[in-house]
C-alpha cells in the first residue's frame, strides 16, 4: 500500500485540507509534467484505470520524429488496486469457495423447483425432508471454508500438548457454523446448548484479543519452553480454570497432570496432594454431559436421556461438594495447590463469581453457564436473557460481528442476522445463508421472499443474489459461475444475465465460445446470435475475413453478409490485380451458397467465371478462352441479376477482346443486344441518382466505338 | 454407459487460470514432470510453470505435486507441447495470444529451466494470436497456426528459432489446430470443420484438404484439436464445436466417421454437446479386438469438454465416462511412459490428477 503524499501541493487533484484524514495514494504513472488530463474509471474488481495524458504535441517541426523516445509518451494509463490486502481469507481462496459453493447451491435449487413442482404431497412430509437437504447443503458449504485437522497419528502423545494443533479458525465459518445449529440441524436441537460448547472450543480465538483460548495458548508455550516447577505458576492455575470454565476437560486433567506431585521423587512426601489432584482430575473426566456421543479425545460421560442426566449429574455434585467439604484440604500443605484445586471444584460446583473470574469474553461466561449452572437451559427466549445477563456481568467485552450475529439469532431477528452477515461477511455470506435462515421459519421466509416496492419489486432474497452474482461478475474468472445465481432470480436476473453475457470480450475464439455455452444451456437464441454478430463484425474489422464470414454466417446475420457481398462489388470494376483477385475468389467461396438470396452471389459467381477466363486470355490468348469469356460477358449482360452500374465495367474490361484481330467474337445480334444496353445507360447517365463509375471519362466513347468496330466485323463475316 | 473401472481423481488448487498442461517425458519413473501454463488475472501475469508430480502407487489418493520453476511469459500461453530433444533434455514450446512463440529447455533432473530461444510477437510469425503450436518429436521443428491464416514452420537451431512461411491466407481461412503426422506432413484445422493436409516436401505444401460442410446447416463448428496416431498416419481424428468428434480417412476423404456428437439421424445421446477442447489417442483402453482390428478402425481416443466430461470414445462402443466435473475441463494430456495418468486443466483454477487402475480398465 502506497504511503501519504508528503506534499499535498504536488497532487494532480487538488483537495481541501479540513476535511477530516483525507487518504491521499500516489499513484506512480511516470508521465513527465505537465499532465494535460486525468481520466478515471473502474475496470473488473478492485482495480481503477487512471489515464494521465499530457497536452498535445505541437506539429513536429520536420516530420520524420516517428520514433518517440519513452521522455516523450504523451501518456499512460495505469492499473490502480485498491483494498487492504490484509484480510482473512485471500481472493484465491474467496474463489475457491466461490467455486465450490456452486454445485451445492445449484442442487439445492433444483431440489426446491422439484419439491414445489410436487406440492400435493403433505406439507409435514415436505418439511421434514427439507430440512434434510438444507442440511446437506449446509454440511457441504462447511466443508468448503475449511476442514478441522485430523487428530494427530503419532502413536506416543507428548504429554505437554495440551491443546491439538488447529486449523486457523476463520469468521466466515464460525458464522456458518453457528446458522447451521441454530436454522438447520433439527437432530441436534436437544442437546443445544452442548453444540455451542463444541462451537466454542473451535472458535473462542476468534471473538476478541485475549480470551481463554489465547491464554491457554501462551501458557503451552510457556510449559515447552520453562522448567520451573508448573505448581508454583499462577499462570497455570488461571489457565487451567479458563479450560474448565469453557469445558476443555481433556486439557484440564493434561494439565493436571503435569502438577509437580506427580514427579516420581516427589511421591512420598506429597502424597495427600497427589490424591487430591488425582481426585479432581477424575472427577473432571467423568463429568456427566448431555448429548448422545462425545468425538475422540474428549472427556465426560454422555446421557442421552433428561431424566439420567439429571441422576447422574445430581450424583456428580454430590461428589464435587463431598471432595470439597472433606478434611484432606487442610494436609495439603502447598498453597497454591490447594487454593487451585478448590476453585477448580468452586467452578464445577457453578459458583458464578468463580466463573467470571475465570472466563474472559461474556460468551465464554455464557457457555460455562450451560456446562456448571442450567445445563438444560432451552429455547431461544432463555437463552437470549442468560446471554444479556451475561454481556452484564462482563461489560468490557468488545462487540464484533459475529457476536452481533449471535444475538441477531438469539434474538429471532433475522433482520439483524442478515445484516451482520452483510456487513462482516460479505455477499457470499448473505446470498448462500438465505437458505439455512428460511428453513422451518414462517417469518423469515415471508421477510425474504416478499417483494418490495422499495427494492424494484423484488424480494429481499433476490436482492442479495443479485448482489453476489454482479460480485462474481466483476472479476474475469470468476463471471461463468454468475449465471447460476442470477438463474435462480425470478425477476431481474435473465435482464442482467443477458448484460453480463453481452459484456464479455469477444477478442478469443475460446472465449466466445464460453459465452456461447452459457446461452446454450439457459436457451438465449437471441443473445447468442447478437454474440455472434458481435464477434463476426469484430474479427471482419481486425482482417479475419474467414473468421468474419463464419461468424455472421453462424448469427445467419443475411444483413451484413449481403453488405459483404456489396463490399465485393464494390471491387469490381476496378483493376483487379493477381493477389487480390485470389483474395476475392477466396471470398466469394467462403460466402458460399448461404448469401445471395437476391441473386447477388450469382451474379458473383457467374462474374468471377468472367474475370479468370479474361485473365486466361490476358496470358496466353488463345481463340477458346476469349471465345468462353465473351460467353461469360453475354451471360452476364442477359442476366437480370446483374446490376446495371456494372454494365459500363464489364465492356470496358472487354474492349480489347471486341477488337479482337483474328475474327470478331460476337455475331451481329449479340453485337445489338449490347449496343441497346449501352444506349440504355446513355439514357440513365442523364437520370440524377446515376452514381459515376470510377472509370476513365472516355470509357463510353471507346466501348462505342469498339461495339461499332465489331458489329461491322460481324456483318462481313455473316454475309 | 460402459464401466470405467477404478479411478483417482485428485484437484490441486492453483488460485491462478490453468490454460494449458503437458506432461514433460521424464528420465526415471520417479520424477515426473508437469508443464503447466498459468495465467494470474489480478496480477495480469502469465508464466509458464514446472511441477514435480509423485503418485505412490500404494495411496494414489494423495499425490505430491510441487512447483519446481516457473517462467514468465510476455503475454497469456495459448497452446503448450513438449518433447524430448536427442540431448535428453526436455522441452516445451508455447506459443502466446500476443504472437510470440518460445521453446524452453527443460533439466530432466531437477526441473529447472536451463535455456529459452523465442520468436517475439512483432507481426514476423503471426499477425495476432498464435492458435495452435505442435512440436515434431526430437524437438527439431514446430509448426504454429493462427486466426491470421497463417501456416508457420519454426525450425530449432543451436541458439536461435528460425521460420518459414508454408503458407499465408491473409486471413480468409483462420487456423485453430495442427499436429504433426510425420517429420515431413502435418494437419491443421479450423473453421467450419475444415482440415487440411500439408506435406512440406509438395510445392504449396497443401495437398489435401477436408471441407466440413458435411454437417449440414448449423451443425458445422470449430476445428479444437487434432490427433494423428504414429501408426496409422492417414487418419486424423479430430474435436470441435457440439461435442463433435469424427476421424478423416486421407483415403476416403470426403466421408468423415463421427465418433460423437450431434449425429443427423439423432438416434443416439452424445456424450457431451459442448466444445471438445481436446483429443488424443488413448493407449490405455485396449481395444475390445485389438489383433483383428483392420486399419481402418479408429483406436480409441480420450476427450474432453466444456461442459466437464472426460471420457474415452470408440468406433462403434458405449463411451467410456471417466470424470463429470462441475466445470469445463479445458486441456489434458496423457502420459506418454505411463498412460494410465491424465493429467487435466480445469475451468476453476486447478489442475486435476487422474490415475487409473490396470486390472479393471480392461473392457469385458
Amino acid at each position: 500500500m502506497p504511503g501519504l503524499a508528503s506534499d499535498p501541493g504536488d497532487s494532480l487533484v487538488p483537495f481541501l485540507p479540513d476535511v477530516r484524514d483525507p487518504v491521499v495514494y500516489p499513484v506512480r504513472h511516470g508521465v513527465n509534467p505537465p499532465i494535460f488530463r486525468v481520466y478515471v474509471s473502474w475496470t473488473r474488481g478492485n482495480f481503477l484505470q487512471v489515464a494521465c495524458l499530457r497536452p498535445p504535441a505541437a506539429e513536429p517541426a520536420g516530420g520524420e520524429e516517428d520514433g518517440v523516445s519513452d521522455e516523450e509518451i504523451g501518456g499512460k494509463v495505469v492499473e490502480v488496486k485498491l483494498g487492504a490486502g490484509d484480510e482473512e481469507i485471500s481472493e484465491a481462496q474467496r474463489r475457491r469457495i466461490a467455486y465450490g459453493s456452486v454445485p451445492a447451491f445449484a442442487l439445492l435449487q433444483s431440489r426446491k423447483n422439484s419439491l414445489a413442482a410436487m406440492s400435493r404431497m403433505s406439507a409435514s412430509s415436505i418439511r421434514t425432508e427439507w430440512w434434510e437437504h438444507v442440511l446437506e447443503y449446509s454440511r457441504h458449504i462447511s466443508d468448503l471454508l475449511g476442514n478441522p485437522m485430523l487428530p494427530s497419528s503419532t502413536v506416543i502423545e507428548d504429554p505437554k500438548m495440551i491443546m491439538q494443533p488447529h486449523e486457523e479458525p476463520t469468521t466466515l465459518k464460525a458464522a456458518w457454523q453457528l446458522m447451521e445449529i441454530f436454522y438447520v440441524d433439527k437432530l441436534s436441537s436437544t442437546w443445544l446448548p452442548e453444540r455451542l460448547v463444541d462451537w466454542l472450543a473451535d472458535y473462542d480465538s476468534l471473538l476478541t484479543e485475549t480470551t481463554i483460548h489465547s491464554k491457554v495458548e501462551g501458557l503451552q508455550k510457556r510449559l515447552s519452553s520453562l522448567k520451573v516447577v508448573v505448581e508454583d505458576d499462577p499462570e497455570y492455575w488461571e489457565g487451567m480454570s479458563g479450560a474448565l470454565a469453557a469445558g476443555w476437560l481433556d486439557a484440564v486433567v493434561k494439565l493436571l497432570r503435569l502438577h509437580g506431585s506427580y514427579q516420581l521423587e516427589q511421591l512420598g512426601s506429597r502424597e495427600t496432594e497427589n490424591g487430591l489432584v488425582e481426585a479432581v482430575a477424575v472427577l473432571v473426566s467423568t463429568m456427566p454431559r448431555m448429548r448422545p456421543h462425545l468425538p475422540a479425545g474428549r472427556l465426560g460421560q454422555c446421557y442421552k436421556t433428561k431424566p439420567d442426566f439429571i441422576k447422574a449429574w445430581e450424583k456428580w455434585r454430590l461428589h464435587i461438594s463431598r471432595l470439597d467439604s472433606s478434611t484432606f484440604w487442610v494436609q495439603c500443605s502447598h498453597h497454591q495447590t490447594r487454593e487451585g484445586l478448590r476453585n477448580l471444584l468452586q467452578i464445577m460446583l457453578g459458583n458464578i463469581s468463580n466463573l467470571r473470574a475465570a472466563t474472559c469474553h461474556w460468551m465464554e461466561l455464557f457457555i460455562s453457564h450451560f456446562l456448571y449452572i442450567r445445563p438444560l437451559t432451552m429455547g431461544l427466549d432463555e437463552f437470549h436473557s442468560l446471554a444479556q445477563k451475561c454481556m452484564q456481568l462482563k461489560s468490557s467485552s468488545s462487540s464484533n460481528g459475529l457476536m452481533g450475529l449471535f444475538i441477531g439469532i438469539l434474538g429471532e431477528n433475522p433482520e439483524v442476522v442478515l445484516a451482520e452477515c452483510s456487513k462482516t461477511l460479505g455477499p457470499w455470506m448473505v446470498a448462500h445463508a438465505m437458505e439455512l435462515l428460511t428453513v422451518d421459519n414462517g417469518h423469515a421466509d415471508i421477510l425474504l421472499h416478499e417483494e418490495r416496492y422499495s427494492l424494484g419489486d423484488i424480494s429481499i432474497e433476490e436482492l442479495h443474489r443479485l448482489v453476489y452474482a454482479q460480485v462474481l461478475s466483476s472479476h474475469p474468472l470468476t463471471w461463468q459461475i454468475a449465471p447460476t445465481y442470477l438463474a435462480s432470480c425470478p425477476k431481474q436476473g435473465l435482464g442482467l444475465l443477458e448484460i453480463l453475457l453481452y459484456k464479455q470480450p469477444v477478442q478469443h475464439y475460446q472465449m466466445i465460445l464460453k459465452n456461447l455455452e452459457i446461452c446454450r444451456l439457459y436457451e438465449l437464441e437471441n443473445i447468442s446470435s447478437s454474440i455472434m454478430k458481435i464477434a463476426g463484425t469484430y474479427h471482419w474489422k481486425h482482417g479475419r475475413k474467414g473468421s468474419g464470414v463464419y461468424w455472421l454466417q453462424q448469427a445467419r446475420d443475411e444483413v451484413r453478409l449481403n453488405k459483404i457481398a456489396q463490399q465485393l462489388f464494390e471491387c469490381i470494376g476496378k483493376s483487379i490485380s493477381d493477389d487480390s483477385f485470389k483474395q476475392w475468389e477466396g471470398l466469394i467461396e467462403l460466402l458460399g451458397s448461404q448469401v445471395g438470396t437476391a441473386g447477388g452471389l450469382e451474379f458473383l459467381h457467374k462474374y468471377r467465371d468472367f474475370k479468370r477466363s479474361l485473365q486466361q486470355v490476358q496470358d496466353g490468348s488463345p481463340v477458346d478462352a476469349a471465345r468462353q469469356t465473351m460467353e461469360s460477358l453475354m451471360q452476364l449482360m442477359k442476366n437480370s441479376s446483374t446490376p446495371q452500374r456494372f454494365w459500363l465495367p464489364l465492356l470496358h474490361d472487354s474492349v480489347k477482346l471486341l477488337n479482337w484481330k483474328a475474327q470478331p467474337l460476337l455475331t451481329v445480334s449479340e453485337t445489338n443486344l449490347l449496343l441497346n444496353k449501352l444506349q440504355e445507360l446513355s439514357m440513365v447517365k442523364l437520370h440524377p441518382d446515376f452514381c459515376e463509375s470510377n472509370l476513365p471519362p472516355q470509357a463510353l466513347s471507346s466501348v462505342r466505338l469498339a461495339l461499332a468496330t465489331n458489329l461491322g466485323r460481324a456483318v462481313l463475316e455473316e454475309c | 454407459m460402459a464401466r470405467s473401472g477404478d479411478l483417482h481423481f485428485h484437484r490441486f488448487p492453483q488460485s491462478k487460470s490453468v490454460d494449458a498442461v503437458r506432461w514433460l517425458s521424464p528420465l526415471s519413473a520417479f520424477d515426473r514432470f508437469v508443464a503447466a501454463a498459468v495465467h494470474d488475472t489480478d496480477a495480469a501475469s502469465s508464466s509458464l510453470e514446472i511441477h514435480s508430480l509423485t503418485v505412490d502407487a500404494a495411496d494414489p489418493n494423495s499425490p505430491l505435486f510441487d512447483l519446481r520453476s516457473s517462467w514468465s511469459s510476455p503475454s497469456r500461453i495459448s497452446s503448450l507441447r513438449s518433447s524430448q530433444t536427442p540431448h535428453k533434455h526436455l522441452v516445451a514450446a508455447a506459443s502466446t495470444l500476443a504472437g510470440s512463440l518460445h521453446l524452453l529447455f527443460v533439466d530432466p533432473v531437477d526441473g529447472s529451466i536451463d535455456s529459452e530461444l523465442s520468436i517475439a510477437d512483432d507481426r514476423s510469425l503471426h499477425a495476432g494470436p498464435i492458435s495452435a503450436v505442435d512440436l515434431q518429436a526430437g524437438g527439431q521443428a514446430c509448426v504454429s497456426v493462427g486466426e491470421d491464416g497463417r501456416v508457420n514452420l519454426v525450425t530449432v537451431g543451436e541458439s536461435r528459432l528460425d521460420h518459414q512461411r508454408v503458407h499465408d491466407s491473409r486471413g480468409l481461412v483462420s487456423y485453430m489446430a495442427a499436429r504433426w503426422a510425420s517429420p515431413a506432413e502435418f494437419a491443421t484445422g479450423g473453421l467450419g470443420f475444415g482440415v487440411q493436409w500439408w506435406d512440406q516436401r509438395k510445392p504449396g505444401g497443401l495437398v489435401s484438404q477436408f471441407k466440413g460442410n458435411w454437417a449440414r446447416g448449423s451443425l458445422t463448428g470449430i476445428v479444437h484439436s487434432i490427433d494423428i496416431h504414429p501408426s496409422r498416419k492417414h487418419i486424423c481424428v479430430v474435436g470441435g464445436s457440439s461435442g463433435t468428434v469424427f476421424a478423416w480417412d486421407l483415403r476416403l476423404q470426403q466421408q468423415p466417421i463421427l465418433l460423437s456428437g450431434v449425429s443427423l439421424n439423432e438416434t443416439t445421446q452424445p456424450i457431451s454437446e459442448s466444445d471438445v477442447w481436446e483429443v488424443q489417442y488413448d493407449s490405455y483402453t485396449h481395444s475390445s479386438n485389438i489383433n483383428s482390428a483392420p486399419s481402418t478402425r479408429i483406436l480409441p481416443i480420450m476427450m474432453c469438454s466444456e461442459d466437464g466430461i472426460l471420457a474415452v470414445l470408440e468406433q462403434g462402443e458405449e463411451p467410456i465416462e471417466l470424470l463429470a466435473e462441475n466445470c469445463a475441463i479445458n486441456a489434458f494430456d496423457i502420459d506418454p511412459q505411463n498412460p494410465s495418468d491424465v493429467i487435466c486443466g480445469l475451468e476453476w483454477e486447478s489442475i486435476g490428477i487422474l490415475t487409473r487402475s490396470r486390472e479393471t480398465m480392461v473392457r469385458y
